[in-house]
Formats: C-alpha cells, structure tokens, sequence
C-alpha cells in the first residue's frame, strides 16, 4: 500500500481541539475524594469449607462469621454517614453558591445604575466612567 | 551516618509544603481576611474552586426557578471567590490589602469596564473583565465604602448579562464585550397577504 | 512536561490534573469524535476517560504509560458505546470541529470526506486505523491497546486502506496513478 495515501491519512487525521472549557467541566465533574480501585477479592470460600479444610472449631468459626457481620454493618453504616456528610457539604457549598451570585449582582447593579443614571449638572460631587 | 541522612531526607521529604494549585486564567490571589471576620458585624466568604462549584452545582434544586438559572450558569464557570465584610466603624479594614488585589486588575488582560465614584457616599465600585480574545474569561469587581468592601472573582466564560439577570432589575448597557450567548437568528417575516 | 506533574496529581493537586487533561484533551476527544461521530458523545467518552484516570492515578505508571492509557481506554470504550447502541446508524459528523493546526483547504475536504468514510467502518477496524494513523501507535501497540493479535491489526489495516482508498479515488480525492 503507497506511503503516499498512509502519509495523506495521517495528515487528513489531525486531532481535532476539544471544546471550549472541556478541561473546567472534567475538573468539575470530579469526585470530591479519590478513592481507590481496590482490587477484586478472588477465591472467597464459604465458612464452612474453611471449618472442613482447616479444623477450626465451630465456635471460632461462628465468633468469625459475626465479626464479619458486624464489620459490614459498620462500614454500612459509616458509608451512610460519609453520604450524608458528603449532601450536607454539597448544599452547603450550593447555598454559598447562591450568596456569592446575589453579592455579586448586587454589585454589578450598583455599578450599572451609575452608568445609566445621566450625569447631573456641574457642581455635583459623582462622577463616573 | 548514611542511615542518618536518609532519616533527614525522608523526614523533611515527609514535611515539605504541598504544592500550590495551580491558578486559573481569570483567578486572582485574594486575601483570606481571616482577622476582618472577627471584626466584621456581617461577613461573606466564599471560596468555591472547580472542584467545590461542580459539587455546588450538583447540588442546586432544579426546581426553584432561580437556582435552576444558576444551574445553567454553572457548565461556563471555573470558579468564584467573594469577600464582603460590613463594619461598625468607618474605614475598619484594611486598604492596602484591596489596594494588592487592585494592583492585580491592572495587570495584562485585565480591562476596567466600569467605574463609579460617589464622593458624597465615598463609595467605589469597579468592574473588570479579563478579555481572551474577544471573550470575558474573569471578572473583578471591587467595591468599597466607609463600612463596606466587597472583592468578587468570578472566573470562567463570563455572560455579564446573564450574571446580573439574577436581580432583574436594569438591562445590561451595551459595554462592547463579547457574550457566551450567540444572538439569535432574525426570524423570518410571515409571507405577505395580498 | 516531567513525571513531577504525575506525582503531584497523584498527591491531590488538582491544578496538576487539569494539566494532565489539557495536554491530552485532544487525542482522547478526537478519538471519540472519529468513532461516535457526534461532539456531545464524544465529550460525555472523553470525559468518563478523564474520570477514570482520576479514580486509577495510582496505576499509572509514568507519563508515557499515562498517554497510552488513555488512548486504549478511548479506543475500547468508545467500542463498547458503539456496540451497546446497535441501532445507531452512521452519521455525518458535525461541521465545526476544529482541527488544532491549521489546513490547506484540499486537506479540510480531504479530511471531511475520510472521517466520513472512516464512519463506514466497523467499530474495531475504525479504532484500528485511529490509533496507528492518527494517534501514530505501531502494529503492535494497537494489538495490546485493543487486545487484538498483530495479524488480526495488520489484516484491518490492509482492508480499510484498500476500502478507504478506493472510495477515496471514486470521490476524486486522490489521484489513482499516483497509487501504485
């Protein structure tokens, strides 16, 4: 196959630029931790094959299985927290969102009602650009 | 002795400062206040960096009309940083400090598109947009009285119109700068009857 | 741009990751443009790319690794999009993308008319020619890139060049006697 059409490829198949403010929304659209990609548990065997394989006694297995229990629930129930943390956080910075545009546009009306308001004749102190 | 100074390495490896973020075009260094708070009868600080304003706009309800407005605001903003503090006494805070930020509105890019003065209130209000081409890409504005001073950053693709229709008192005087929105097309006449 | 940027992403700096998107926004975005043929789609892909480099910072493990991450996670994602979606039929791609450097204007039809014809493509053979001619990966980078033999790469290279070409020529876009 000619070079010619390979090389007439590459050039007709430059990058095109992403969108204007692509970068913002990608950093935007970040969780607010990073978690990490925990790797898959393989090879998880049922309590009992442990009890066969090993000889543990069952009290010891059965002590085991709650413990298990219990560390789920637990986790369960702080990932319920972190959630809830994680809503409180956001409407609070949404409600400081809100503050800060109407601050913002209060200002912004002070100084477009100086512009539209016509210069009052000599002698008064305001003046304006 | 090698033990030691690789102690020492690791120790003020360990310690060293984090970097700083780096700032975004339109962003301007604006002090913290933290001492004016405790002074201030009301205060506003407000510091919302990508990361914070996505989650805030995540988290705004869609269906009050004027959050919803901010809401479509949000895709076009990077970030906004707003101090405001109100005093008891006339001049409580700090000028040089507002003098710093000014100084950085006069830098490149930064052009003043407003600017009013009241002698009889001492008041002052200045706004400025960071043009990139054509576009807003930042916007500063500082205002200051006796007892009052506000320094708002907002950075990102700045419609100044649909910024102040949030109080949708006055129309936006034409400033010559560039907006996010396209004008629409004129529609077509309807065909005449004869 | 030095492994520091990494590190100091991986650390948290944000200001560091957003660098790291800037300098790749292009090719990932490109790829998804040239494989989904809409702006929308292809942002929603490049931007699920950049999440997922934000959630596996850790496994990357230099900026080289980091660039051909990208790519194969473009690449296979933008595969699956296609293939989940059966009753998408082909369509032109949006006028208005820009490409980043600038073109004589025989090259913007040029390149109109081979983004369109790349479109007819299937999913894999389009990912094959995207990675070896736009984003410039050897033979075997694409096979690893795309869990696909070597054989298997070069085989689609060959059959879309012929096809592209042909429909190239058919178009008046290249001139037949210059191919040998």
């Amino acid at each position: 196959m000619s070079e010619n059409f390979e090389n007439e490829l590459r050039r007709a198949l430059r990058p095109v630029d992403a969108p204007e403010g692509f970068t913002e929304r990608v950093m935007r659209a970040l969780p607010a931790q990073r978690d990490p990609v925990l790797p898959p548990v393989v090879n998880q065997q049922p309590a009992y094959r442990l009890v066969k394989r090993f000889g543990i006694p069952m009290a010891f297995a059965a002590a085991l299985v709650l413990s298990v229990l219990l560390g789920m629930h637990v986790a369960r129930v702080q990932d319920q927290r972190m959630a809830e943390e994680r809503e409180a956080a956001g409407l609070a910075a949404s409600r400081e969102l809100m503050q800060a545009l109407h601050v913002t546009s209060q200002k912004l009306d002070l100084a477009y009602q100086a512009v539209k308001t016509p210069p009052s004749p000599a002698g008064d102190e305001e003046n304006r650009t | 002795m090698k033990i030691l100074i690789a102690l020492t390495l690791a120790t003020l490896a360990a310690t060293a400062p984090a970097a700083e973020p780096v700032a975004l075009k339109g962003q301007l260094r604006i002090p913290e206040f933290a001492a004016l708070a405790n002074k201030a009868s009301e205060s506003v600080n407000v510091t919302l960096d990508p990361q914070l304003l996505g989650m805030a706009c995540r988290f705004l309800n869609a269906d009050d009309p004027e959050q919803a407005d901010v809401k479509k605001l949000c895709t076009s903003l990077s970030g906004i940083y707003v101090r405001s503090y109100t005093f008891d006494k006339d001049f409580a805070y700090p000028q040089a400090d507002v003098d710093g930020v000014r100084r950085q509105l006069s830098g490149p890019g930064w052009s003043r598109i407003v600017g009013a003065r009241s002698n009889k209130e001492n008041t002052n209000v200045d706004v400025f947009v960071l043009l990139d081409n054509g576009k807003a890409r930042g916007l500063g504005i500082i205002a200051s009285e006796p007892r009052e001073f506000t320094i708002v950053n907002i950075v990102g693709n700045i419609d100044l119109e649909e910024l102040h229709s949030l109080e949708g008192k006055f129309s936006i005087p034409n400033l010559g700068i560039e907006t996010a929105k396209k004008p629409e097309p004129p529609k077509p006449e309807p065909p005449k009857k004869k | 741009m030095p492994d520091a940027l990494l590190a100091r992403a991986r650390a948290g700096d944000a200001g560091a990751f957003a660098e790291l998107v800037r300098a790749h926004q292009g090719s990932v975005y490109s790829i998804g443009y040239r494989m989904l043929n809409r702006r929308d789609a292809a942002e929603d892909l490049a931007q699920d790319v950049f999440l997922q480099l934000y959630r596996k910072l850790d496994h990357i493990e230099s900026l080289e690794h980091l660039g051909f991450w990208l790519r194969r996670v473009a690449a296979n994602l933008a595969i699956d999009w296609i293939r989940r979606l059966p009753h998408t039929t082909t369509q032109p791609l949006e006028e208005g993308a820009t490409v980043a450097a600038p073109q004589p204007e025989d090259d913007m039809l040029m390149s109109r008319q081979l983004d369109k014809l790349l479109g007819e493509l299937s999913p894999s053979a389009r990912a094959v020619m995207l990675l070896r001619y736009q984003e410039d990966l050897d033979v075997a980078e694409v096979g690893t890139a795309l869990d696909m033999p070597v054989n298997t790469v070069k085989s689609h290279i060959k059959r879309s060049l012929t096809q592209l070409r042909s429909r190239m020529i058919g178009a008046k876009l290249v001139d037949s006697e210059a191919m040998p």
